[in-house]
């Protein structure tokens, strides 16, 4: 059914020359990238186990194991389920894998050599960043700078290495930016210290469309599409040094503010307004026309270390350390806090389905919190087993779990 | 109503289009196979330019729908194809690959036994054939500790280690070896058992330097500056002492040359203990490398911070990034050295970074040649 709703738009993008950008959170809707539909991590109509894994691997509707390893996230797309890998010497054989939603197998695979540096953190992996879809193909990116396009049957449509355009564009670390598609445009952000810069990539064809100098900083967070009130969509970025709107078609800039960003977690926006990870969190007015936004507030007890900041009806949640917590949308005022009892690290932007927030941490657990108006209960804790970096895809009432080395699909049985 | 005469020209000018599209059909078969080996030929120069990845992508599209092209002849083409072109060729190989039902094992066996092919593309060749055969891909890796492809010996010594050999079995595995961190893990093995392994020398690490500094870079502004004693080590003529940034007992204090040596195994020079942990500065470092032959090599630099290299006078390598990460072999250049004397110089840039995993000042230089292996200076 969702297979056909898919060509259905299909048959109206060839009909009347669009690709209709449907991103809703709507069961069964598809999880284009980081973060899903709008960069909003949630899914409410989603109903998910809140028991799932363990020994018994209970909810568990297939778990595969895939080469190499990724701290990135899946997308789906239909029913596929897509994600990236890095793996064998260096990690410099770099994997885009579609995956079936049905039974867990491998549908079809693509498989580049990174020409770009292959230098990271032991955690991390080359196969860092989400990828993303506009439905008709799928745009991989990788901490080496590699980007590759491939249609939705796997097929090489192009193929670019971005660091042998800007060879000193790379971080040692490993970079994680991960891209977002939006008006044919394929959007990356690579901030390091060497070729520091943004681009927008034709969708057709791969070439540069525009690209834009950035602050020479590390910075790993991603940019976001908002909607502007004359419906006009701009890419929001963020650095240590800046946080600006461009225009996608040609990198024109459409304001920027003199704010200092976190450069891990990323910007998202919801209820006409911009929550950055800044000064802890700094939410801005998207509702003025033609203006640069104003600040609506700030509050530094709701810092993010790396989880992106996510809206669930009138509170806004930012996890710092292992910490969650609560505040409320409109005045920043914070509601409560909890504390995740002995998490470890927590790198994936947590994900809500219906009311309950799930939160994995490194090792492979995940803490469930059912989000209420007076406190958030941990309401189950369960273990993968397999460490965990990337943040879940939710579709229909499906969650899927990038491991490092493989990936999970939960639903209930 | 027509003309007798217009009718068979009308039959005439038939069989001539008959005959041209005949003509034309049986030439469109051919050109079309001369076309895929053309478009073939096309992915292999690829340049890193707009106008190369728009003509690419029209390319890869008819090579997708074409169905003369196979699974060998593209992994074949990744031989001579620039690093560009052989991604290209790599992903319209594995959609060849998928599209052919994977069945290709006769053609495939051949194609990876040819160690004059492409490493890239035999290196996919082999995961194709051994994704569900182990019993084949243990066989295989064990005749393949010596490969040309760097990508299949890593693995190849990977596997071979990991089976817990005896220490003569790891010698000769540590001589195949050329990844640095293969080879470190290697030796660390053999200590364990016992062994051990002159790690510097394994490398080929320099470990003799003359330093001077530190030199003012308060605010990292002056990566590019060419200071006196870098203009002077150009014209080959350097003084003794320098003005420097060091104050002592309120008086400005020249830099002199020091000569230090690398005491740890990996052959690091730490600048940060030697200079105090100064920050915001500049030191030069430079060396001779007494080369037993004109040839090619490689310099390979671990470095934490800002770095600039230059070999007999011409600038190699350049990379201003501070306090990302330290390995071996982080940054590599492909240069020729001279018979006899060669002269090495490093320029290190600490920038002025407060956390605390930011206050190292150190680096590590080694030559070798393009597979790794060390090149070691005469009498060494």
């Amino acid at each position: 059914m969702r297979f056909k709703l898919r060509n259905a738009f299909a048959s109206c993008a060839l009909t009347f020359g669009f690709l209709p950008m449907v991103f809703t959170s709507s069961l069964h809707a598809d999880w284009p990238q980081f973060r899903g539909p709008n960069a909003g991590s949630i899914s409410l109509e989603s109903k998910l186990p809140t028991k799932f894994g363990g020994e018994s691997k209970a909810n568990v509707a297939w778990q595969t194991k895939l080469p190499g390893r990724s701290v990135g996230g899946a997308i789906v797309i239909g029913d596929q389920v897509i994600t990236t890998s890095s793996s064998g010497m260096d990690q410099r054989r770099l994997h885009l894998i579609s995956v079936n939603d049905k039974d867990g197998s491998i549908r079809w695979q693509q498989e580049f050599v990174a020409r770009g540096r292959t230098n990271c953190h032991p955690t991390s992996a080359i196969a860092a960043p989400t990828p993303a879809s506009d439905g008709k193909y799928v745009y991989a990116f990788y901490s080496s700078n590699d980007l590759a396009c491939v249609d939705l049957d796997g097929n090489l449509i192009w193929y670019r290495s971005l660091s042998t355009d800007f060879p000193k564009a790379g971080n040692d670390v490993g970079m994680s930016s991960s891209p977002i598609v939006v008006d044919g445009v394929c959007i990356v952000q690579v901030e390091c210290q060497g070729d520091s810069f943004a681009a927008g990539v034709s969708c057709e064809d791969g070439s540069i469309l525009w690209r834009m100098d950035r602050p020479k900083q590390a910075n790993w967070a991603s940019p976001v599409v908002i909607k502007l009130p004359s419906g006009e969509q701009v890419v929001v970025m963020q650095s240590s040094q800046d946080l600006l709107a461009v225009a996608p078609k040609t990198g024109k800039t459409v304001w920027t503010m003199d704010v200092k960003c976190s450069s891990i977690p990323s910007a998202m926006a919801a209820e006409s307004r911009l929550f950055v990870p800044a000064a802890g969190l700094t939410v801005f007015d998207l509702s003025s026309v033609g203006a640069v936004p104003s600040k609506l507030w700030d509050n530094n007890k709701l810092a993010a270390n790396a989880c992106s900041p996510l809206v669930v009806g009138k509170r806004v949640y930012t996890i710092s350390r292992t910490v969650l917590a609560s505040a409320d949308l409109f005045s920043g005022e914070l509601k409560w806090q909890a504390r995740l009892p002995d998490a470890k690290s927590i790198w994936a932007s947590p994900v809500v389905a219906g009311n309950n927030l799930y939160i994995f941490t490194e090792d492979g657990k995940c803490f469930v919190v059912n989000l209420g108006d007076e406190k958030g209960e941990v309401v189950e804790t369960n273990d993968l087993g397999e460490s965990v970096l990337g943040s879940p895809a939710i579709s229909g009432n499906a969650m899927y779990v990038r491991g490092v080395s493989s990936i999970w699909k939960i639903a209930e049985k | 109503m027509f003309a007798k005469q217009d009718i068979h020209s009308s039959i005439a000018k038939l069989k001539q289009t008959a005959l041209a599209l005949f003509i034309g059909l049986g030439m469109g078969v051919t050109l079309h196979a001369e076309t895929s080996t053309e478009l073939i030929k096309q992915l292999q120069s690829l340049q890193p330019n707009d106008a190369s990845n728009q003509t690419a992508t029209k390319t890869i599209k008819q090579l997708n729908a074409a169905n003369d092209v196979t699974v060998i002849q593209s992994l074949t083409a990744m031989k001579g194809a620039t690093p560009l072109g052989r991604n290209w060729l790599l992903g319209l190989a594995n959609s060849l690959y998928r599209k052919s039902g994977k069945s290709q094992t006769a053609e495939l066996s051949t194609f990876l036994s040819d160690v004059s092919q492409d490493g890239e593309a035999r290196y996919i060749a082999f995961q194709w054939l051994t994704a569900n055969n182990a019993e084949l891909r243990k066989k295989l890796l064990d005749g393949m500790k010596q490969d040309p492809s760097p990508e299949l010996r890593y693995l190849a010594i990977s596997e071979a280690v990991a089976a817990k050999p005896d220490t003569p079995e790891l010698l000769s595995l540590l001589d195949s070896a050329r990844h640095a961190q293969q080879v470190v893990s290697i030796i660390g093995v053999l200590k364990e058992k016992g062994t051990v392994v002159d790690q510097v020398k394994q490398f080929g690490l320099l470990t003799q330097w003359k330093l001077i500094g530190p030199f003012d870079n308060v605010g990292t502004v002056n990566f590019d500056k060419v200071f006196p004693v870098e203009a002077d080590w150009m014209n080959g003529k350097v003084k003794d002492e320098y003005e420097s940034k060091l104050v002592v007992d309120g008086k400005n204090v020249n830099a002199k040359w020091i000569n230090e040596s690398a005491k740890s195994e990996d052959g690091t020079i730490d600048l940060a203990a030697i200079y105090s942990n100064e920050k915001g500065c500049i030191v030069y470092a430079a060396t001779e490398f007494d080369s037993e032959k004109e040839q090619d090599a490689e310099l390979r630099l671990g470095c934490i911070n800002g770095n600039k290299t230059w070999l007999n006078g011409k600038l190699v390598m350049s990379n201003e990034v501070y306090h990302t990460d330290m390995k071996i072999d982080q940054y590599i250049e492909t240069v020729r050295l001279k018979a006899g004397k060669n002269q090495i110089l490093v320029k290190l840039s600490q920038n002025e970074q407060k956390e605390q995993w930011a206050q190292r000042f150190a680096f590590q230089l080694r030559v070798s040649d393009s597979t790794g292996k060390a090149i070691l200076a005469k009498g060494r």
